[in-house]
């Protein structure tokens, strides 16, 4: 009995190392990263990098991270961050040329500046002090002046109209906000690899941050475990989209640029990051004619051809319904063998990116300085007609649009004021508008924010709307350094809740989170341009110039008149007529006028000590003659002094 | 083994006057650009080099707060971009891929600058925006910007008076933030900022007296704008030879200026500061740099610090005697007046009142034009 349970030992020893491996492997830190690049119609090339870190559920607390950054997870943890996305823009994004209905272009494209968007996991009364708390955290964090989105005037609590539709939402944008480096370094400190390798080592900040459109986005998201008493894991999604210039040496004005990495970054990918999992570099080609690339062999030509050629072979080559994407694996690749991928243009070649069912613009109507107008345009785009997640109601087509508004209490808008017209004619709001919300601002107390929803017809060409405002006075304390500069309106967000856009991959694509992530639906949206108004600013000079000439005035005003209340001229003149006969007072006034002509004051106590009685006997005869003297002298000394 | 090797600082606190003694524990910086718009690129790269300076010589970033009031480094005008150059050769890029930038845009205030200061702060604000310094601490503070008599201007809106930045100082005192404080300020008249200053431990060092301006240096044609001011030129041209061992002492720093190239004179305020200026070297504050003292056991060197090491800290053994308070001869200067107007014409107004003996004179002769004015104004009418 005894040698049989000897002999089970090893057996439960094997078995609960299996066991504790199992559920380590269930347990596991995921970090993974990934490139994508796209050469884009107007002859520029998108690049996307794509890092994700998976944190599990575990139940463990205070548990130490292996890949997961601990500045990530401690602010998940205080501030009870359900789900949260900041993003640091520069640059707009070209619908038209960029593309506007495909999953890289209905994600990542931001408004300019600063956007941040956090769902928290806490009582409604706290969810503003956790707001608070998590902007100052994150200005703290990444170097920005997040904090400023403390303030109830600058944030807002969307309903439906952003996305998520959650009542412990809270969004805020400041348009305004410089991005530079210092954005991006701690952003690079939350990878495990930092930007000392892997595909990371590729941002060279002055090529990064001379492209046309650059957007660094961190996107957190907690994941419930299900299970009992394991709490939640978190995943963190970084992306950084850059659009960047390739320079060029070919001549012909229509081909398109050829490139290397080592020429749009300055850098090569020495390698992955021994940490990620995965390590993928993608290049997406669009509009390819796709019939034309089928007759072709998808092993030899497909990546060279007479068109185009990749100067690498790529692994593996993924067909999707109007584009392509060559896989490439660069775990071979290592500081002896550089990858440096190239990709050479043989023929000129034209495409047009997709478009979303409308192209929204804003721009400001009116003039002045105290009220003006808001207008949003909406305009159908050619791609209109082959879009799908059209509604049809009541046996119509229609299109359904979201515009989600923030406007800052100084812009006093009148909701009432809203006008309408489809394709020119203007409808009433019961006709087009499905569903409206509206939040008026309070001054200075808190912003306004407009969400509604529009129902159009789906062969609608151009939609207008506009809405009047008061432009609002600041006290002059609120008043930014550069007020002259005028004051913005953030973005509004134009979203299409029927339409989605995912990339429709043939085959079944290995588990690469950059993948997934563009296989999954996305809302199609888009961020108009920001607006900037100029509102009434003081001449902060003003107050002090008022002053001094108030001062002045007040002084000469009651000079000259207690002047002529107190002064007994009559009586002066009879005493000094009584004192100045007694010396010869012609004489000594004429010395003191000469000394004061030469400008020299010490001799004058000298002569008026004796001169009392002598300014009497001449005073009232001589006073013009004074009078014109010291005005000579005063333009003398006037010229003299101007003269040097 | 039982000599165990301890790192640690020894120093006395000169500052209190009770004659406690208090360890330098550690140092700390704080930089100060006030200046905003791109035509103010200089003072941006002024607080970058002496960034890159203070780093280099072993502060540690998360002990820098750096308040930069603009944005120039991803400035729409900035031809480099993610680059800042203090220097038309253009070798060293300031804005390397590793700066922090703890206050920025318009969070540079005048209010959050002495609530750095004073560590007076909401309670969300995180720890990389504070100035968490001890007792102990060494600071360094070096402002720039436009300034004036006795104020110095913050984003063209506001101004930090020499008052404010004495009461500051004094209340950073009494809270005991710090043990040395040298403040250093390039900016027209930055000697007259100090005037109020009484807080022991407090050393001050001004580009210019009062009525000088201070200038910039070069411009750089690339850039299109005046690239650094000639102090802070020089300051780094003096650290640019240094690394972290050396030993150069604060006089030799001193010394280093020459009113010629400055085009104004350095103002040392040392009143308040009681170490020979011969014997303290400069890492006390552009550095970190700790001394190694052998000791016997693992704690008896709190117990021994009333012994003062004999430091080999001063090595430039130049004398302190032309480091009189401001009284380097000013010589013919051909200052081309561009900088700073505002001052330079004041001062123009202020120089012909001096001429002027008697003011009496001047007021009568102008209530006399006055009145003819008023005479004639009338008779006209």
């Amino acid at each position: 009995m005894v040698r049989l349970v000897i002999s089970w030992i090893p057996f439960l020893i094997l078995q609960s190392f299996l066991v504790a491996i199992a559920s380590e492997s269930i347990e596991v830190e995921e970090f993974s990263e990934a490139l994508l690049l796209k050469p884009l119609p107007d002859r520029k090339v998108l690049a996307h990098f794509h890092f994700e870190n998976r944190a599990p559920p575990s139940n463990s607390h205070g548990r130490h991270h292996h890949l997961f950054p601990k500045a990530i997870s401690q602010l998940v943890e205080k501030f009870r961050v359900k789900e949260m996305e900041l993003s640091f823009t520069q640059g707009r994004w070209n619908h038209e040329h960029w593309g506007g209905f495909d999953p890289l272009s209905s994600m990542n494209p931001k408004p300019v500046g600063v956007e941040l968007w956090a769902v928290f996991d806490v009582p409604h009364s706290q969810v503003d002090t956790s707001w608070k708390n998590l902007t100052h955290a994150l200005s703290g964090l990444f170097c920005a002046s997040i904090n400023f989105l403390e303030s109830s005037t600058s944030y807002a609590a969307p309903t439906w109209g952003f996305g998520p539709n959650s009542e412990k939402l809270r969004y805020g944008s400041l348009p305004r906000e410089a991005v530079c480096t210092e954005n991006l370094t701690p952003w690079l400190k939350l990878l495990p690899c930092r930007d000392k390798d892997g595909i990371s080592a590729l941002m060279n900040r002055p090529s990064v941050y001379r492209g046309f459109y650059h957007s660094q986005r961190l996107r957190l998201s907690r994941v419930e475990s299900g299970q009992e008493g394991l709490g939640s894991g978190t995943v963190l999604e970084q992306t950084l989209t850059v659009v960047l210039q390739p320079e060029t040496i070919s001549a012909g004005t229509d081909m398109q640029p050829s490139w290397f990495l080592s020429s749009l970054f300055g850098r090569k990918v020495v390698g992955r990051c021994v940490l990620a999992k995965s390590s993928n570099v993608y290049v997406q080609l669009e509009g390819l004619s796709g019939h034309e690339l089928k007759k072709l062999d998808p092993e030899r030509e497909a990546w060279k051809n007479a068109e185009f050629e990749l100067s690498i072979k790529p692994e593996r080559i993924l067909p999707e319904t109007s584009s392509f994407l060559f896989v490439y694996d660069i775990e071979k690749y290592s500081d002896s063998e550089p990858f440096d991928l190239g990709l050479t243009w043989k023929l000129p070649s034209k495409w047009a990116s997709q478009q979303a069912p409308l192209h929204a613009s804003r721009f400001l109507m009116g003039s002045g300085n105290e009220r003006g107008a808001i207008a949003i345009l909406l305009k159908a785009t050619e791609s209109q007609e082959k879009l799908s997640g059209r509604d049809f109601t009541d046996g119509r087509c229609t299109v359904k649009v979201n515009i989600f508004q923030i406007f800052p209490w100084y812009v006093k808008v009148y909701y009432h004021t809203l006008q309408i017209f489809v394709d020119k004619q203007q409808k009433t709001g019961n006709e087009v508008v499905k569903k409206i919300d509206v939040s008026p601002s309070t001054d200075k107390m808190s912003s306004g924010m407009m969400e509604m929803m529009l129902e159009l017809p789906c062969e609608v060409k151009s939609v207008a709307m506009s809405i009047e405002y008061d432009k609002g006075f600041l006290h002059i304390d609120e008043y930014p350094p550069d007020a002259n500069q005028g004051f913005d309106i953030p973005s509004a967000l134009i979203s299409f809740p029927d339409h989605h856009a995912s990339l429709d991959f043939k085959e079944e694509v290995s588990k690469s989170p950059i993948l997934s992530k563009l296989k999954e639906k996305s809302l199609v949206r888009s961020y108009t341009e920001v607006l900037l108004v100029p509102l009434t600013t003081p001449d902060f000079s003003m107050p002090y110039n008022v002053i001094t000439i108030t001062c002045t005035v007040f002084a000469l005003y009651f000079g000259s008149l207690l002047n002529v209340l107190r002064r007994r001229v009559g009586e002066e003149e009879r005493f000094l007529k009584s004192q100045g006969k007694k010396k010869g007072g012609l004489k000594q006034l004429l010395s003191r006028l000469i000394a004061k002509i030469r400008g020299r004051p010490i001799e004058a106590p000298a002569t008026t000590n004796e001169s009392p009685e002598a300014r009497s006997s001449v005073f009232s005869s001589k006073l013009v003659f004074k009078i014109i003297l010291v005005a000579g002298a005063a333009a003398a000394w006037q010229y003299f002094s101007t003269d040097k | 083994m039982k000599i165990l090797i301890l790192v640690m600082l020894l120093c006395y606190s000169f500052a209190s006057s009770s004659g406690d003694t208090t360890i330098h524990t550690n140092n700390w910086a704080v930089l100060v650009c006030t200046s905003r718009f791109w035509f103010n690129y200089r003072h941006m790269a002024n607080t970058l080099s002496l960034y890159r300076t203070v780093k280099r010589l072993g502060i540690p970033d998360e002990r820098i707060i750096l308040m930069l009031a603009d944005d120039m480094a991803c400035n729409a005008r900035n031809e480099y971009p993610a680059q800042v150059f203090n220097n038309e050769n253009h070798k060293l890029n300031l804005y390397g891929d590793n700066v922090e930038v703890d206050y920025r845009g318009y969070e540079v205030t005048v209010e959050n600058f002495l609530r750095v200061l004073t560590g007076r702060h909401e309670n969300a604000v995180p720890r990389s925006k504070r100035l968490l310094s001890d007792e102990g601490s060494h600071i360094l503070l070096y402002m720039t910007g436009h300034g004036g008599d006795e104020f110095l201007k913050f984003q063209d809106a506001e101004e930090l008076q020499s008052h404010d930045l004495a009461d500051a100082v004094k209340q950073m005192k009494e809270k005991r933030r710090f043990k040395e404080l040298m403040i250093m300020v390039d900016t027209c008249q930055a000697a007259t900022l100090f005037n109020q200053l009484q807080s022991p431990g407090v050393l001050a060092i001004g580009s210019s007296l009062k009525g000088e301006n201070s200038y910039s240096h070069h411009l750089d044609s690339d850039i299109g704008v005046s690239v650094v001011d000639r102090f802070t030129y020089y300051t780094l041209a003096f650290f640019e030879r240094l690394n972290i061992y050396d030993n150069a002492s604060l006089s030799s720093l001193f010394r280093s200026y020459d009113p010629r190239q400055l085009m104004s004179t350095a103002y040392y305020r040392t009143d308040l500061y009681q170490p020979n200026l011969m014997e303290v070297p400069v890492t006390n504050f552009f550095g970190s740099v700790m001394e190694t003292i052998h000791t016997d056991s693992a704690y008896k060197a709190f117990s021994s610090n009333t012994s003062k090491i004999n430091s080999d800290m001063p090595l430039n053994q130049l004398s302190d005697q032309d480091l009189q308070n401001a009284d380097i001869p000013n010589d013919e200067l051909n200052t081309e007046k561009q900088k700073c107007p505002y001052t330079q014409m004041r001062a123009d107004l202020h120089e012909k009142l001096e001429k002027l003996e008697n003011v009496d004179t001047v007021v009568n002769l102008s209530i006399a034009v006055m009145v003819l004015v008023v005479i004639v104004s009338s008779s006209v009418i």
